[in-house]
């Protein structure tokens, strides 16, 4: 089995745990991206939106647990077959949660584009924004080491 | 796990209705939000649909640049098994009716 593993800093990256792990008691409550459909009836849309919190809530569990003793320990993460299409999917829902909930000042031009100076950024903003990239870079590195995994799981 | 199944329970006369209202062809569309990446897009396209990477990619930059890509288009049962999938992964998702359009 392919196996990725990440050493990372750990003073820099487990104070983003509080981040997630505060966005993550809202998720298993509201979907990251709004319900599409509008016309689906209200029974129907409950329906799906309960089986989508389900799946959501297992995917972010499986995102924390990739931090674990090893990480506070060594710093290190790991991503292999069998974690990686829940963590992408989670780090898509964490920070689409970071946008609605701390990164809506900063504007989507500036969010899309990434061209945000640290330095002006408010405390909570700044991490809030630093959490961001920080998964973006664990998802980028999941798509490119074990892409093959997920599309033919 | 389809609306038309529900929406095509009880008497015959609602039966009816409601299937007329879900007939036709209904389009799949993805949105774009400024959160997820590129590339992130590219997998799920080539996840849910099984495109290739230049469809995946031609449909990702349709989303990026113009705001939303007809990304399926069929019966409203499958449009919706397909709109729920997107979902799971994040992406923004609407259902049209083609006459819509």
């Amino acid at each position: 089995m392919k196996r990725i593993e990440v050493k990372l800093a750990l003073p820099v990256v487990a104070p983003l745990l509080d981040v997630i792990r505060e966005l993550a008691s809202g998720l298993r409550q509201e979907l990251a991206a709004p319900l599409g459909p509008a016309d689906l009836d209200a029974e129907f849309a409950a329906a799906w939106t309960s089986e989508l919190l389900e799946a959501q809530t297992a995917d972010v569990a499986a995102l924390l647990a990739m931090f674990n003793e090893e990480f506070f320990a060594e710093g290190v993460i790991a991503f292999d077959e069998d974690n990686a299409e829940q963590i992408v999917r989670a780090t898509a829902a964490v920070r689409l949660r970071l946008r609605e909930l701390h990164l809506k000042p900063l504007g989507d031009e500036m969010l899309e584009s990434g061209n945000v100076e640290l330095e002006q950024l408010a405390d909570p903003v700044r991490k809030a924004f630093m959490c961001y990239l920080f998964l973006a870079t664990i998802q980028e590195l999941i798509i490119q080491h074990l892409d093959s995994s997920i599309l033919g799981s | 796990m389809t609306q038309s199944q529900s929406k095509t329970q009880g008497s015959p006369a609602p039966h009816s209705a409601v299937a007329t209202e879900w007939e036709g062809r209904w389009l799949v569309v993805v949105l774009n939000d400024p959160v997820n990446l590129m590339s992130y897009v590219v997998l799920v396209f080539k996840k849910v649909f099984g495109f290739d990477e230049s469809t995946a990619r031609k449909h990702m930059l349709e989303v990026h640049e113009r705001g939303r890509s007809v990304v399926w288009s069929g019966v409203r049962e499958k449009a919706e098994a397909y709109a729920f999938t997107l979902q799971q992964w994040h992406l923004t998702t609407i259902l049209e009716h083609e006459d819509a359009t």
